[in-house]
């Protein structure tokens, strides 16, 4: 009997307060709770805000036009020593000035920026204070799905007194991005990006940041904003690295370095196709063929679950790994991640060649100064008949031009390879010919930055005027392939047309168009609003006698959209361009995207999406941002420029670092007292010189 | 016996681990039919250029006056209501406030007895704050028609600030301080529409689809039933709350006011910015004009104006915008950044100086 009424008192106890209270109740005291838990961290949020930087950013190859907001942002107190972290979303247009509102001090900080977390896409701010409210935060441990999950932002409300923004929902999922972020419902948007999503007892569970399973970068997962789908890095992870981003160092994802057999990362085995140089996968001895069967004691079947241990770790963490080469099962211990893949870099000979030329090898047309051409002895007008390393000596086939045969040979070439060069020299009798050695460069413009040296003259002509010539071979099996001249005389001048979806764009082509010439397509974007047709025309009339002296048929695709061009209007541009190769002899290798302001965003954009395309990217006052890797076989060159008054113009320079950091061939031009308009003749001269060096070898 | 006690023990337990669920739905279900009964679908102009046809308001009176956005579903002569319980009716425009972006519109012939909102009442009430509880009712994307209910939303107060449409950062209809929402609750259809707190007492009347330029997303926002704004009539100006609009309209005696134009008031700063030459070109000083109010202050070649009066200034478009509101004696503060600090200026505007010969 004792027993049961304590079971009774056990029962009251448990039921009363839900008897006592209406479900309004319930609500006014969950309402309550969160209300105090805002008010809790709340002194930790903090509202950031920039000045300058880019105009415009572009997101990704579907992703929304973006114009980085100007808009504060929001960032929270790691260090009570005036560290905030942030979202690196919120820096992706490289501002010159970043401030740091912190609630209760009247005016706001200037803040340095000491590092990026670029697995986590975290970013380490600085300002000079002490005594910080540093918030508690939930262990991972104790993360839970269903649990409260309330976003703070301090976007909303410019007055630095107000509270932060709220947004209610719950932890949707936990260990999502491969393992690095959880997911909530609250709504996440650049309302809260860098901002906290806390517990319902106020301590942080997390850093508010856009992000996407499918794409890595600052603004990955960005079109998601506000869909009930939103990613946050666990606190426990973000105060784990603090005190290797307090190094100054950007920390870097930890790399494997192979490429699998198949693009289906949740069906296919993890069978090895390409194995990276100077990888830890190339240390770890993995060859092409290798099954991977387990890393860090876990095994592994598909693509996704490698993705899913690799996912959190940094460059320098060490992993075990098992793999499969036949029946054998090789273990590999302590194997270091790496942080970048090396970044392929082009070889260089120095020379450009003829153009327009059908007969077997590359004839010479110009010898750059101080190039391994010029220190081998070669001349313009020699004839490379012959290539060959070692004892073996490998003639030209007649497949395709003897150019782009000698392109397809030192793409794969690494710098520094030694060879011999079979060349019939212009004057030579008998066809006799001299054996020459050299040693390949490196591309120019990617050893020291800016350093690249555009020649003030080139040689003309450029060309045989034998483009649509069939091309000698050296094996009757070997048919050339076939060119149609095409029945009618293309069209010259300026042409307007119409593109399937309506949108309208100008070709100009110069009048004494010859089809047997080659010639290269400048893309050219117009800053938005410069989209009427007196617009275009001032442009081609001021481009027409530049395309008629070298051979450059121009092409202004337009964008009526006030903001002007976003990715959206790639598929668009690529329509234009296709049909003007179609019409015209365009030089593959010369294809270049050019543009002022956003249209240079434009231009950056296409270059690094539509690769098949394009070779070159001019731009002016343009900062390349969401830059991709170099590759073999789409070497893409960069002329970029900006006016010393651009506000961009620290930026710009930036960016022109970053794609020499990658090996990208790279011009770099800054004109004095000029600040965002298109180039005066004296540059746009070198410009087009650019664009004529474009296939040098 | 103890069997029983046992089963009502695991009884007890069951219930007491469902409170925040089961019995916290009912009073938001009890709400919601009872907010549905004062709300009404419009239907009226648009249907084209990706404009609603359809749209959302409330009856603020027994006999059919009906709160509503001022949006372009009000620009036809057929404009027709649909009440909660399927009735439907045509409806003529009584008055219209621009400034407050509402308009009062009142359903032909006989009605009475309507449910509706004492809109006096509610304005009287607190302002709701950053965190409160909202329900929001609408005919969103017009899936409810004549008795189906309005779809109910459920959602945080965001924040309760200014919809910056003021300094010329971007277009808004109305220029108080609104709830922001963490509800999608501005959709198509939803202007006009209300949210209520957790008892479905009215706190205020959605607004339109709307972009905030600051962060490139869609802004999700209410007006208040407090809301008050500046209008023009003539020479006159004066202040209106959005219960007198209502009053008065019903009554028959408001009188629509003209937009207040912004005057440029032309304070004289001295100051001589760099030229502009982006979209987003930082205000940094070029040169200070001697004797100017910003030479006085201390300002300086290279200072970057970042704040003025707490004001973020983002670019020199947004400074040039912001200075408008400053005449001759106006006290206006700046922050500028000089070598990596934050540095506070007082300057005190004057005339523009007269040209001496």
């Amino acid at each position: 009997m004792h027993r049961q009424r304590s079971l009774y008192i056990l029962a009251a106890l448990v039921f009363m307060p839900v008897c006592r209270l209406s479900a309004q109740d319930i609500n006014d005291k969950v309402e309550l709770a969160m209300k105090q838990a805002v008010a809790k961290a709340a002194p930790s949020v903090v509202q950031i805000v920039t000045q300058g930087g880019a105009d415009m950013v572009v997101t990704g190859p579907k992703g929304p036009a973006f114009r980085k907001a100007l808009g504060p942002t929001t960032g929270v107190i790691v260090g009570a020593d005036g560290y905030v972290v942030s979202s690196a979303f919120n820096f992706i247009n490289n501002p010159t000035v970043i401030l740091v509102a912190v609630p209760g001090k009247a005016e706001p900080l200037v803040a340095k920026r000491v590092a990026t977390d670029r697995a986590r896409m975290v970013t380490l701010l600085k300002v000079e204070a002490t005594g910080l409210p540093v918030p508690a935060f939930v262990p991972r441990k104790e993360l839970r799905v269903g649990q409260w999950a309330i976003a703070l932002g301090r976007t909303l409300d410019a007055k630095r007194a107000s509270p932060p923004s709220v947004s209610v929902g719950i932890i949707s999922a936990l260990d999502r991005i491969w393992g690095r972020a959880l997911q909530t419902d609250a709504k996440i948007s650049p309302v809260n990006y860098g901002g906290p999503v806390i517990d319902i007892q106020g301590r942080v569970q997390g850093i508010l940041v856009p992000a996407s399973p499918r794409g890595d970068g600052e603004t990955a997962g960005f079109e998601w904003y506000d869909s009930g789908i939103g990613f946050a890095i666990p606190m426990e992870d973000v105060f784990a690295v603090l005190p290797r981003l307090k190094q100054g160092k950007d920390l870097m994802k930890g790399l494997l370095g192979v490429r699998l057999a198949s693009q289906d990362i949740y069906g296919a085995a993890p069978i090895v196709s390409d194995v990276v140089k100077d990888s830890a996968a190339a240390a770890a001895g993995i060859k092409a063929g290798d099954l991977i069967v387990e890393i860090d004691g876990k095994p592994v079947v598909r693509m996704a679950q490698i993705l899913h241990i690799l996912g959190p770790k940094y460059e320098g963490d060490k992993i075990t790994l098992k793999f499969k080469r036949g029946n054998e099962v090789i273990a590999v211990n302590d194997l270091e991640l790496v942080s970048s893949l090396k970044q392929f870099a082009h070889s260089y000979l120095g020379i450009l060649p003829m153009r327009d030329d059908p007969k077997l090898g590359v004839e010479v047309r110009f010898v750059f100064p101080k190039s391994p051409a010029e220190k081998a002895g070669l001349k313009a007008g020699d004839r490379i008949v012959k290539i060959g390393q070692g004892k073996t000596m490998r003639p030209f086939s007649g497949t395709k031009s003897g150019r782009d045969e000698l392109f397809d040979f030192l793409n794969v070439q690494s710098p520094g390879t030694e060879l011999q060069l079979e060349v019939v020299r212009q004057d030579a009798k008998d066809k006799k010919t001299d054996m020459l050695k050299v040693t390949l460069d490196r591309l120019p413009g990617i050893a020291k930055a800016g350093q690249e040296e555009i020649p003030t003259k080139l040689p003309e002509p450029a060309s045989h005027k034998k483009a649509l010539a069939p091309l000698e071979t050296t094996n009757p099996n070997i048919k050339p392939p076939k060119i149609d001249p095409g029945k009618d005389k293309p069209a010259t001048g300026f042409i307007k047309r119409l593109a399937t979806a309506g949108g309208k764009y100008w070709i100009y082509v110069p009048e004494d168009y010859d089809p047997n010439i080659a010639h290269a397509l400048v893309v050219f974007l117009h800053p938005p609003g410069k989209h009427g047709d007196d617009d275009t025309e001032r442009f081609a009339d001021a481009w027409a006698d530049y395309c008629s002296d070298n051979r450059i048929i121009l092409l202004q695709p337009t964008s009526d959209k006030e903001s002007g061009w976003g990715p959206g209007d790639m598929e668009y541009v690529l329509e234009t361009v296709r049909d003007v190769t179609s019409r015209y002899t365009i030089d593959r290798q010369r294809i270049v995207a050019h543009g002022l302001g956003v249209g240079g965003q434009m231009a950056l954009y296409l270059g690094f999406h539509a690769r098949d395309l394009f070779r070159g990217v001019a731009t002016i006052g343009a900062v390349a941002t969401q830059m991709k890797d170099n590759v073999a076989g789409q070497r893409l060159s960069f002329y970029i420029a900006g006016g010393d008054r651009d506000p961009l113009i620290k930026s710009i320079a930036e960016g022109r670092d970053k794609l020499v950091q990658r090996n990208f061939p790279t011009f770099y031009r800054e004109i004095p007292n000029r600040g965002r308009e298109y180039f005066e003749e004296a540059i746009l001269r070198e410009m087009i010189r650019w664009i004529d060096c474009l296939d040098r070898q | 016996m103890k069997r029983t006690i046992g089963a009502a023990v695991i009884l007890l337990g069951a219930i007491a681990a469902w409170p925040t669920h089961v019995p916290a739905q009912q009073p938001f279900t009890t709400v919601a039919a009872g907010v549905n009964k004062k709300m009404v679908k419009l239907f009226g102009a648009g249907g084209f250029k990706g404009l609603p046809s359809y749209g959302t308001g409330i009856l603020v009176s027994p006999n059919g006056y009906v709160l509503t956005v001022n949006n372009h579903i009000l620009s036809t002569s057929d404009l027709r209501v649909h009440l909660y319980d399927g009735r439907f009716h045509h409806a003529k425009v009584v008055v219209k406030e621009p400034e407050l972006d509402l308009a009062l519109v009142k359903i032909e012939g006989e009605v009475e007895g309507l449910p509706h909102f004492d809109v006096d009442k509610a304005s009287s009430q607190p302002l709701a704050g950053a965190g409160d509880w909202v329900l929001a009712f609408s005919n969103q994307f017009q899936i409810a028609t004549r008795d189906e209910p309005m779809s109910v939303q459920r959602g945080v107060i965001a924040a309760m600030t200014e919809l910056r449409g003021r300094r010329g950062i971007f277009e808004a209809p109305y220029n108080g301080d609104v709830y922001f929402l963490d509800a999608i609750a501005c959709n198509p259809g939803a202007a006009g529409g209300i949210i209520t707190n957790r008892k479905g007492e009215l706190l205020g009347i959605l607004g339109r689809e709307l972009k905030n330029t600051l962060t490139d997303t869609w802004i999700n926002y209410a007006v208040p039933i407090q809301a008050k704004a500046d209008i023009q009539r003539g020479d006159k100006s004066d202040t209106v709350s959005l219960a007198s609009f209502v009053r008065l309209g019903i009554e028959g005696k408001y009188k629509e006011g003209e937009k207040r134009k912004l005057v440029d008031k032309g304070g004289y700063h001295g100051i001589m910015l760099v030229p502009n030459v982006v979209s987003a070109t930082p205000p940094y000083v070029e040169e200070v004009m001697p004797n100017s109010p910003a030479a006085k202050a201390g300002l300086q070649p290279d200072d970057l104006i970042v704040y003025v009066n707490g004001e973020l200034v983002t670019s020199i478009r947004a400074f040039r915008e912001l200075m408008k509101h400053f005449g001759a004696n106006d006290k206006v503060t700046m922050e500028v950044q000089r070598s990596n600090k934050l540095k506070s200026v007082k300057l005190e505007l004057t005339e523009v100086p007269k040209l001496t010969k």
